[in-house]
């Protein structure tokens, strides 16, 4: 199965749990000295391979007023990338990124259940909070979230957390986007080694969805041997329709074959005509079913509002191209020499 | 093609064999089919083979258009060694030389007239541009050039074996090979046919080879060959 393939996949499978973000965190207890990532460290996770990216997440409770009201919420600080990282986008108004980042703004967004438990609606995009005696405007509502805990939490940008919020904030928890799930295990292993390059590894947790990833796999793994069976049977199917098609023209057309080559056809004309017979009901059948790829994919577009990459699909129209010509010379050979080595004088006589 | 060596007893015959022999084995034994066969055949003439069902008529004629291989014997079409060429110069050898005409006119189905005459002339490298001319001259010779995009399965019996000399003449052949030509015509469409091939020989650079049961066929041709079990005799 394609790469392009499994990383489309991958982002489809993320709405049943993301299983090819792998979780890293210091497991900060009181009796210890606290960890946390450090930019270089980041950037050192951010060089495994097979990695996509990197988020960096602080995360702490935080009492929030509304109306002289306190609302006791979890808070995560995060940076422009974990939206994309955890696969999670606005049901209202826009994430915030880059530049509420680097501006330190205040902003923040809010997941459904605490949009909801803090002003009893959703359409809260404009709505100010105030958060440790600063105001911050609420600029989106998130959606694609499967962790209830996340859903009701608010997220701010981790700067203007670090710079605002009373106390020391760290960002001592990481989410690690893998190209594929292939890659999962891989960057898992090299995680604290990349950690241990730029500072302790000491009381550094990875967590992996092991169990996830194995039912990914598993469902992969059945689906690449339907398609490896539906390619078989086309192969099969395909190829013995067109053989039996050749071979019936070359029957019905015996007296023919007879004729022109007592008009002088060579072996290799005749060889060349059922040949190109053979190639073009292939190849028919390969642009109908590009032709019919690409309005499945047209309608798949407008019903999910999703489409595979173009190029992916020039790929795929330029293997069912090759794979028709396959099929035609292949099952079209043997016809085709019959015919073409056909004696003239029985062939003249065929009834 | 291989050319033979000059053949200096041909005597300006086209057509020149000599000692053929033609042999099935059945599995258990030998059937001799031709025997022996001498013949020749000079340029601008019109020659006939008759005998009865199984004498061997059609197997000369398949041998004579290089479709079937003599047991042993010599053939020489002008100056060449017709039975040395290899599989793909005969096939040349028939595309430049020779023009059939079957019992059956053994037209292309599906096709058009202008089509069944073009067959020949693709598989002799006609150009595309010259094509349609020397197929309306072939058509013109039979008087069929107005039929020449019509279907084939329109036309009556006797236009559809027209057409089968037109095609045969198309590639301007030195030798015309026809089975019982106007086995299947009555008799008014027959005389046409025979009154063509009598013009075609008539230019002095052409023969024809008719096997026939038709003695009327056979009166217009300038020599008779009876063949008889094998035998051919003038």
């Amino acid at each position: 199965m394609g790469r392009d393939f499994k990383t489309n996949l991958n982002n489809d499978l993320d709405l049943i749990g993301g299983v090819t973000v792998v979780k890293a965190y210091f497991d900060n207890q009181p009796e210890f000295l606290p960890q946390w990532f450090r930019p270089a460290t980041v950037e050192a996770l951010e060089q495994i391979k097979g990695v996509v990216r990197v988020s960096s997440v602080g995360n702490r409770g935080l009492k929030i007023m509304r109306h002289n009201k306190p609302h006791y919420i979890q808070m995560l600080a995060v940076d422009e990338a974990f939206w994309e990282v955890r696969s999670f986008w606005a049901i209202k108004g826009t994430l915030f990124g880059k530049e509420a980042i680097q501006g330190r703004k205040l902003v923040c967004v809010l997941g459904e259940t605490a949009a909801q438990k803090i002003f009893g609606t959703l359409d809260v995009v404009g709505q100010t909070l105030e958060i440790d005696l600063d105001v911050y405007r609420v600029v989106a509502v998130l959606g694609g979230i499967t962790v209830s805990a996340v859903n009701n939490a608010i997220f701010i940008p981790v700067t203007t957390a670090q710079d605002r919020l009373a106390g020391n904030l760290l960002v001592d928890l990481v989410y690690v986007r893998c190209e594929t799930w292939d890659d999962v295990g891989y960057v898992a292993s090299r995680i604290p080694k990349a950690v241990r390059t730029h500072q302790s590894a000491d009381r550094l947790q990875v967590d992996v969805a092991w169990e996830g990833l194995k039912r990914v796999r598993r469902v992969v793994w059945w689906s690449e041997f339907f398609i490896y069976i539906a390619l078989a049977a086309t192969l099969i199917l395909g190829g013995i329709g067109i053989w039996n098609v050749m071979m019936a023209a070359v029957r019905s057309r015996t007296r023919e074959i007879g004729l022109k080559k007592a008009m002088g056809a060579e072996d290799k004309d005749i060889l060349a005509q059922f040949l190109t017979e053979s190639l073009t009901v292939s190849l028919s059948a390969a642009v109908l079913g590009i032709i019919l790829g690409r309005a499945i994919i047209e309608l798949m577009g407008l019903l999910i509002g999703q489409r595979p990459q173009e190029d992916l699909f020039f790929l795929c129209m330029i293997l069912g191209i090759l794979f028709g010509v396959i099929l035609g010379v292949g099952a079209g050979l043997y016809p085709s020499l019959q015919a073409s080595r056909m004696e003239v004088v029985s062939a003249t006589r065929y009834e | 093609m291989s050319k033979s060596s000059a053949n200096s007893n041909n005597n300006g015959h086209l057509v020149k064999i000599s000692g053929l022999t033609l042999t099935y084995n059945n599995g258990e034994e030998d059937i001799p089919v031709l025997r022996n066969v001498d013949m020749n055949v000079a340029p601008g003439e019109m020659v006939a083979v008759m005998g009865p069902s199984g004498s061997g008529k059609s197997s000369l004629l398949y041998i004579l258009g290089l479709l079937l291989s003599p047991t042993q014997g010599s053939y020489y079409l002008g100056q060449e060694n017709a039975l040395k060429l290899d599989r793909a110069s005969q096939s040349a050898f028939r595309r430049t030389r020779l023009g059939f005409v079957f019992q059956s006119c053994d037209l292309i189905d599906n096709s058009t007239v202008y089509e069944n005459l073009e067959f020949p002339l693709i598989y002799a490298g006609v150009e595309r541009h010259e094509r349609p001319e020397r197929i309306r001259r072939a058509l013109d010779k039979v008087n069929l050039a107005h039929r020449i995009y019509h279907r084939t399965n329109r036309l009556s019996g006797g236009e559809q074996q027209r057409v089968a000399v037109a095609r045969a003449l198309v590639n301007q052949p030195r030798l015309i090979l026809a089975d019982e030509p106007t086995g299947h015509l009555d008799r008014a469409n027959s005389q046409m046919i025979m009154d063509y091939f009598g013009e075609i020989v008539s230019g002095g650079q052409t023969a024809i080879i008719i096997v026939t049961h038709d003695s009327e066929v056979a009166a217009r041709c300038h020599r008779i060959y009876s063949l008889m079990d094998g035998v051919l005799q003038t």
